[in-house]
């Protein structure tokens, strides 16, 4: 799921579980009936956790685009070698303790 | 929610959150619902009244019950527990309450009740107080509701005076 994806997933969850429940409400106290509320609820619960649960492919319509590794290496970034040097050996004094 | 595990766990979360949202509106609406209970109970017949062994008064009665209790039920209400007391002052309490009857009344289909109840339990005093003595019939009703708070009212339906001597 991309983070598009998520952020869609998030909204339907919170949508459909306050539209299901503001429904649920409204038919059970219609009909009079608390436990077609409950039943309409867990209903709408269901929905809700099939839609969004699952990895689905509109979730994942706008993929992350990572650089290739050959463009990194054409551009080093200085910096980054030496604190990675620096890191390299605190790993070694780490391991030897 | 990058996982499947995590908007699982949202969703239930947000559910439970939202499933308590409903029974506080379903339990608040209940708030603005005043039931308007008819009832009436009269005593027919004192079968029995003596004293016990140790002490202590007993009466065994008669006595017709006839309640409509249709609108204690709202669409929160579970069911309805109610039951007759007899009401008393003496020397020893400033309120003796003693149940007579009760019942369970599942729903508003079997709130209609006229029923002639032949001593379901004694009225037993604490002591020996009870000749010539002046007793209130109240029924009392529990609304226990699916989601909420329970609630409770009474009624004072009719007293009579119990005789001046034992009858046996």
């Amino acid at each position: 799921m991309d983070w598009q994806g998520q952020k869609l997933a998030e909204m339907l969850m919170q949508v459909l579980l306050v539209a299901s429940a503001v429904a649920a409400f409204l038919a059970g106290y219609v009909r009079g009936d608390f436990q077609l509320m409950l039943l309409v609820y867990a209903g709408g619960v269901v929905l809700t956790a099939l839609v969004t649960v699952p990895n689905w492919p509109f979730f994942n319509r706008n993929p992350l685009k990572w650089l290739d590794a050959a463009e990194a290496e054409r551009h080093p970034r200085p910096q980054v070698s030496s604190a990675g040097a620096g890191a390299g050996g605190k790993k070694k004094s780490g391991k030897n303790k | 929610m990058h996982s499947w595990t995590q908007r699982l766990l949202t969703a239930a979360t947000t559910a439970a959150v939202l499933l308590a949202a409903v029974c506080a509106a379903a339990s608040a609406l209940d708030a603005f619902h005043v039931p308007a209970v008819q009832a009436q109970a009269h005593v027919t017949k004192i079968n029995r009244f003596h004293k016990q062994i140790n002490g202590n008064d007993k009466v065994t009665l008669t006595f017709n019950v006839s309640a409509n209790l249709e609108s204690l039920f709202t669409w929160n209400t579970k069911q309805v527990f109610v039951f007759l007391t007899a009401e008393y002052e003496n020397a020893k309490n400033s309120l003796n309450q003693i149940s007579l009857w009760d019942h369970i009344i599942p729903d508003k289909e079997h709130a209609n009740l006229q029923l002639e109840v032949k001593s379901r339990y004694p009225l037993i005093d604490q002591g020996s107080s009870l000749r010539g003595k002046k007793v209130h019939l109240v029924l009392h009703w529990y609304v226990m509701p699916n989601a909420g708070a329970m609630t409770q009212g009474r009624m004072a339906l009719s007293e009579f005076k119990l005789p001046d001597a034992y009858t046996s």
